[in-house]
């Protein structure tokens, strides 16, 4: 830990960077309501009494729509009911948030797993490794993902759990990205003297990429792990809106706004309420993105503020 | 010659990387649990009329074998059948789809230009749209506009382009009854109709990757402005439009052109919803209704194609920032 | 940088009709009325995005698309008020049985031209019945590959061969030979490959895409993907023509159009949509919003309740060979939410019988009563702890993935949990879903689909469902269900020739094999469409449950 001794100072100011900006700081908050939420599902929709499977036909009208205001909202459903099947929308909702958040999260972290663990090695050994990892992330760039992601899910078996499935696809082609920007820092801190002297000391590669390369790669990671929560929740919520996402009848919020929009016009509030929540969700994660970003990304910090 | 180097390692590198991308395919797709002859047995189907079918499209053969045809058509053509009823594919054959009677080439030719119409207006909007409003935002660092802006693209940036899409078709093709909600008009037609047939999805697209752009431009040219030759520059006393348009937008647009090559390659590729959204027939419909309709010829042809769209912008991409960047090591 | 790193499509679309649905029932849905005329373009928006016009590649009903550019040896005559009718087209009649049904004859009505002049000959039809063996062009409606005599073995005429079953003595007239008596061949002769196809004309990959024409419409122009264009064909003679009137001087067909945008853009009514109507079942999102709407809803035309929804037990796998299984899951079942989630009382009327509304025969009944649709959960639970499985059943439901089939899957999935019985979604793309469900592995426990025979009568109801020899290998026996006295019942019955004693043994293979319980049925599904206030004699009749697009004119 030599030259990333000097941090304790810089880190004191950067959380202080953090703080001072308004909108990380609101992100940060929804982001965090946004945790409770997705833990607290099934106890939220128990105070209300509901829960997202069981079928209120008494709810809805003759051609299947819901009755009264705002698409059946009511001190029973606080978000209504889904047309065609009465279900409770509030229950839909916060465990659609369940779904969202753990698959995002998720494949976020698989991704960033691989992306460090490529990216790292590309940089730090060079040579035909680096220019083999290279084709690769040029074929992954090159598929056109969503295709495939939809075939994939075809082929897959049926034991398989669903939603690891939908984590490892997703997962397994958002890692190019992290990966090159890993490995250009990599590259460049290899050229740094704590590394080379630790290196003509005698230190192994494994000692140096983990003791000395990975802890000054943490702000990037920081950074780009934020950054990439909400593509890969946008991403499952498309994949869920195409119908080879979860399966229903586990609630996703891409589903219910795929279902809702043809009902825009008879039953609005069907689109609103899981729309807003997908909208919010990717925004937060954004707003704090940017703010870590802005505050942590050695490369923009000097300039940006 | 450095160039010519660095352009024939590349090249050598795209076709390794699309022959890899032809293979992944083919296994993929040739494993899905649906068999292509079966669906096109017609109704009754018997076994005897299934193993005729299935011989005539040439499905019954080992999958390495089909891709080893598939390749051998690229260069020497080939054809199906025999008798009076043989049906021949020309080289270079990608590929021949029998659910729609006609060589995959030709299928993509005919589907190009909708794509293509979409991608380049949306892409030559979004860009004007996202460097301006990104360079206004930079120069007036803290402004009500500046933060109306990032404010604006941060929404854009993570709305879902389906749900714009249609309620942009419901707010302004049902509810106002402004534009058109879907078709296309061939340029070569009518290019009023084709620019007004066009005018929302261009719209949708662009507001969404402007966003993009917006933050991105305003970002490189904080940077850019605060580096010595600005300040030299201003120093000399040159007005701030000249050191912003001369000096300043000059640099920011290298790392605008790297991402934009990148996504005008993947817009092409993929332009999956927006053609869905706006009932638009071009590549990313003609690979949906493949994936639907289980017609594995099209949809090797067709995925390779997108491939290859988003390799060659990626070479592009290289070569330009080799050629506007002196400082990338070729 | 940041990059989206995922499109996405709209909704796959429900994809229209590939098996159809729905059957015959008493006529349904004029259109309002108000004057006809020559004249003028009508659209047709459909979310199809190609058309294959090779009569031999087609499964077209007698009275869609290809009606309106082929003419067949004999075809539909279908009207509003009246029980649709076999009736000759190209043939003065819909034919002379003799040898005890085993031979048909039909004559052609003189004169008949072809778009381009030439007279349409017997030798034709008997071409393009040959060309519908060869494997090139497989894909259409075959029930006469089996039923003519030497047909099995048959190839196609591209390797120099022909089938002689198919006799022309002369221009005028052309005879059939079957391998067995076939009461209902009359029906069988107004299938695509009817089509007269002139040999010096044939091109095998490029027919289909410019075929010679004999009906009112001949093709302009076709661009897949995009549209499908027809003008008049002025060799079409009215006089000899019982069912098509030709009204509008050019017909559009706009392809790959999302059926919700098409109800959308239909609600609407503006423009050129004026003269449109829709392909494709109005999606029941849309019916809601049409019933807040007074001018759409006088636009809307819906069916009378005809094809069989039904829920298809896999007979073969472990837990469902036991029939006390199969039962409780007929009483399990919530017929109240699955009707609600196929769009109310616009979707359907509660089912119970295999034989459809409408279909000659049938006779009403119900094996498995319920106090009201919802189900009975308490004796379905006996009925599984008498097998057994008084906990614990699990089961795998394949299902088309598109928004109203699996809303639909899940109004049974939460009817059957009530039993205690847990079932798994597998959705799957439409055709992917045809493939896994009628090959021959069958990896599923149950499946939902809906079906409209080919023609009407009881056997196109039964046969090609519960038949063994239509299970896997592309047949429709989703129950897999296999039955040697059911077999030999239908085989009697589809050889009998007097139709009221064929009607009286149908129906009791009708309550025999329920009583084996190898399907719920569900409901008797409606169609509704929706016109456009330009488009007028639109009507959806008693079968099919389709529009009649032979007769739609502009206003």
């Amino acid at each position: 830990m030599t030259a990333a001794a000097s941090l304790p100072a810089g880190r004191r100011a950067r959380w202080r960077r953090i703080a001072g900006d308004r909108w990380a700081v609101t992100g940060a908050a929804v982001v965090v309501g946004l945790l409770v939420i997705a833990a607290a599902a099934p106890l939220l929709s128990a105070v209300e009494g509901q829960d997202p499977y069981t079928y209120h036909l008494d709810a809805l009208d003759d051609s299947g729509v819901p009755r009264g205001f705002g698409g059946g909202i009511s001190a029973r459903h606080w978000f209504g009911v889904e047309p065609l099947t009465g279900r409770d929308l509030f229950a839909i909702v916060v465990h659609g948030a369940r779904t969202s958040i753990l698959v995002g999260v998720a494949a976020t972290a698989l991704s960033v797993l691989l992306g460090v663990l490529v990216g790292m090695t590309a940089g730090f050994f060079g040579g035909w490794y680096d220019r083999i990892t290279g084709r690769a992330i040029d074929v992954l760039f090159g598929f056109p993902t969503l295709i495939l992601m939809i075939a994939l899910g075809a082929i897959a078996p049926a034991a398989l759990p669903k939603p690891a499935l939908v984590v490892g696809v997703i997962g397994l082609f958002g890692w190019p990205g992290i990966a090159r920007v890993v490995r250009g820092q990599t590259l460049a801190l290899r050229g740094r003297t704590f590394v080379v002297a630790s290196v003509s000391l005698g230190a192994g590669p494994l000692h140096v990429l983990v003791r000395q390369i990975l802890p000054n790669l943490g702000a990037t990671i920081i950074v780009y792990a934020t950054m990439l929560i909400p593509g890969m929740i946008g991403a499952e919520a498309a994949l869920s809106f195409l119908g080879v996402g979860v399966p229903p009848p586990t609630p996703a919020w891409g589903r219910s706004i795929g279902d809702a929009i043809a009902w825009v016009q008879t039953d609005p509030m069907f689109l609103v309420f899981p729309g807003a929540a997908l909208f919010l969700t990717t925004l937060a994660f954004n707003l704090l993105g940017d703010g870590l970003r802005d505050a942590l990304d050695p490369r923009t910090a000097g300039v940006a503020r | 010659m450095r160039l010519l180097r660095f352009a024939a390692g590349r090249l050598a590198g795209m076709i390794l990387v699309l022959l890899i991308v032809s293979i992944l395919t083919y296994a993929v797709f040739y494993l899905l649990p649906a068999d292509p002859a079966q669906l096109s047995c017609g109704k009754p189907c018997t076994p005897q009329r299934l193993a005729d079918a299935r011989a005539f499209m040439g499905y019954d053969a080992p999958w390495w074998r089909q891709y080893l045809d598939f390749l051998g058509g690229i260069f020497a053509g080939r054809s199906f059948g025999s008798g009076s009823a043989v049906v021949r594919c020309a080289a270079p054959c990608f590929g021949y789809s029998f659910r729609l009677d006609a060589p995959v080439s030709t299928l993509i030719a005919s589907h190009i230009g909708v794509t293509f119409s979409l991608a380049a207006g949306a892409a030559v909007l979004w860009l004007v749209l996202g460097v301006s409003a990104g360079t206004v935002s930079a120069v007036r660092r803290g402004s009500l506009l500046d933060r109306t802006v990032m404010t604006a693209s941060i929404a854009g940036v993570s709305a879902p382009a389906y749900l714009v899409g249609l309620l942009g078709i419901l707010l302004f093709g049902f509810t106002l009854d402004m534009v058109p909600v879907g078709g296309y008009v061939p340029l070569a037609e009518n290019p009023v109709q084709w620019a007004w047939h066009l005018i929302l999805p261009w719209c949708v697209l662009a507001f969404l990757s402007a966003a993009l752009y917006a933050r991105l431009t305003r970002g490189q040219m904080l940077e850019i402005l605060g580096e010595d030759y600005i300040r030299t520059a201003r120093a000399k006393g040159l007005g701030e439009r000249r050191v912003i348009g001369r000096h300043a937008l000059r640099n920011v647009l290298v790392p605008v052109v790297t991402v934009f090559g990148m996504d005008l390659g993947g817009l092409l590729g993929g332009a999956v919803i927006t053609e869905r959204v706006f009932s638009m027939q071009g590549l990313g419909a003609l690979l949906m209704d493949a994936v639907g309709n289980v017609d594995l010829p099209l949809l090797v042809g067709v995925t390779l194609f997108a491939a290859f769209l988003i390799v060659l912008a990626n070479f592009a991409v290289d070569l330009l920032y080799g050629v506007l960047d002196p400082r990338i090591s070729l | 940088m940041r990059r989206r790193s995922v499109t996405a499509v709209l909704a796959v679309t429900a994809a229209l009709a590939l098996t159809a649905c729905n059957a015959n029932a008493t006529p349904t849905g004029s259109a309002s009325s108000g004057t006809a005329r020559k004249g003028g373009t009508l659209t047709i928006l459909t979310s199809s995005s190609s058309v294959n016009l090779d009569p031999a590649k087609s499964q077209n009903l007698a009275i869609t698309t290809l009606g309106l550019i082929f003419r067949r040896l004999t075809t539909w005559d279908i009207k509003p008020g009246q029980e649709g009718k076999v009736v000759g087209d190209l043939a003065q009649d819909a034919g002379t049985p003799s040898d005890g049904g085993k031979t048909w004859t039909y004559k052609l009505k003189p004169n008949l031209k072809y778009a381009d002049g030439t007279p349409i000959t017997a030798e034709d039809v008997k071409y393009g019945v040959e060309r519908s063996f060869a494997p090139e062009l497989s894909g259409g409606l075959g029930y006469h590959k089996t039923l003519l005599v030497g047909g099995a073995d048959y190839k196609g005429p591209y390797q120099g061969k022909t089938l002689d079953s198919i006799e022309v003595p002369d221009a005028q007239t052309i005879v059939f030979k079957l391998s067995k008596p076939f009461g209902d061949w009359p029906w069988i002769v107004s299938m695509p490959a009817f089509t007269p196809v002139p040999k010096a004309k044939d091109d095998v990959a490029k027919y289909g895409q410019n075929p010679v024409a004999s009906g009112p419409y001949q093709v302009e122009s076709y661009q897949q993907g995009t549209a499908l264009k027809l003008k008049r064909n002025t060799n079409w003679d009215a006089a000899t023509d019982p069912v098509r009137t030709g009204g509008p001087d050019n017909i559009t067909f706009q392809l790959g159009q999302e059926s919700t945008v098409v109800a959308q853009r239909l609600i609407a009514d503006s423009g050129d949509d004026r003269d449109a109507f829709g392909a494709s079942f109005v999606p029941p999102a849309q019916l809601a919003q049409i019933q807040a709407n007074a001018s759409a809803k006088q636009r809307l035309v819906t069916s009378d309740p005809g094809a069989l929804a039904y829920l298809a037990i896999n007979t073969t796998r472990p837990g469902l060979t036991d029939v006390k299984v199969r039962q409780a899951i007929n009483y399990a079942v919530d017929k109240k939410a699955f009707l609600v989630a196929a769009g109310g009382t616009l979707g359907g009327d509660y089912a119970s019988t295999l034989i459809t509304p409408g279909i000659a025969g049938r006779a009403q009944y119900d094996l498995y009563p319920t106090p009201d649709p919802s189900g009975d959960v308490a004796k379905a639970k006996t009925l599984l702890a008498d097998a057994g499985h008084a906990t614990g059943l699990k089961l795998s439901f394949a299902v088309e993935n598109d928004p109203q089939s699996l809303a639909k899957a899940q109004a049974i999935q939460q009817g059957l949990a009530r039993a205690g019985i847990e079932v798994t979604l597998k959705p799957l793309d439409s055709d992917s879903w045809f493939d896994f469900v009628t090959n021959d592995k069958g990896d599923y426990d149950l499946t939902l689909t809906s079906w409209q025979p080919d023609y009407p009568s009881a056997n196109a109801n039964i046969q090609p469902l519960f038949a063994s020899s239509e299970i896997g290998g592309g047949g429709f026996n989703l129950s897999r269900y296999s039955n040697a006295d059911v077999d030999a019942q239908i085989e009697q019955a589809r050889a009998e020739i007097d139709a009221t004693a064929a009607q009286k043994q149908w129906q009791q293979i009708d309550q025999r094999i329920l009583t084996d319980a190898p399907i719920v049925p569900l409901i008797y599904t409606r169609n509704s469409f929706l016109h456009g206030s330009g488009v007028t004699d639109f009507f959806v009749a008693a079968f099919p449950a389709y529009p009649n697009y032979l007769q739609v004119s502009l206003r």
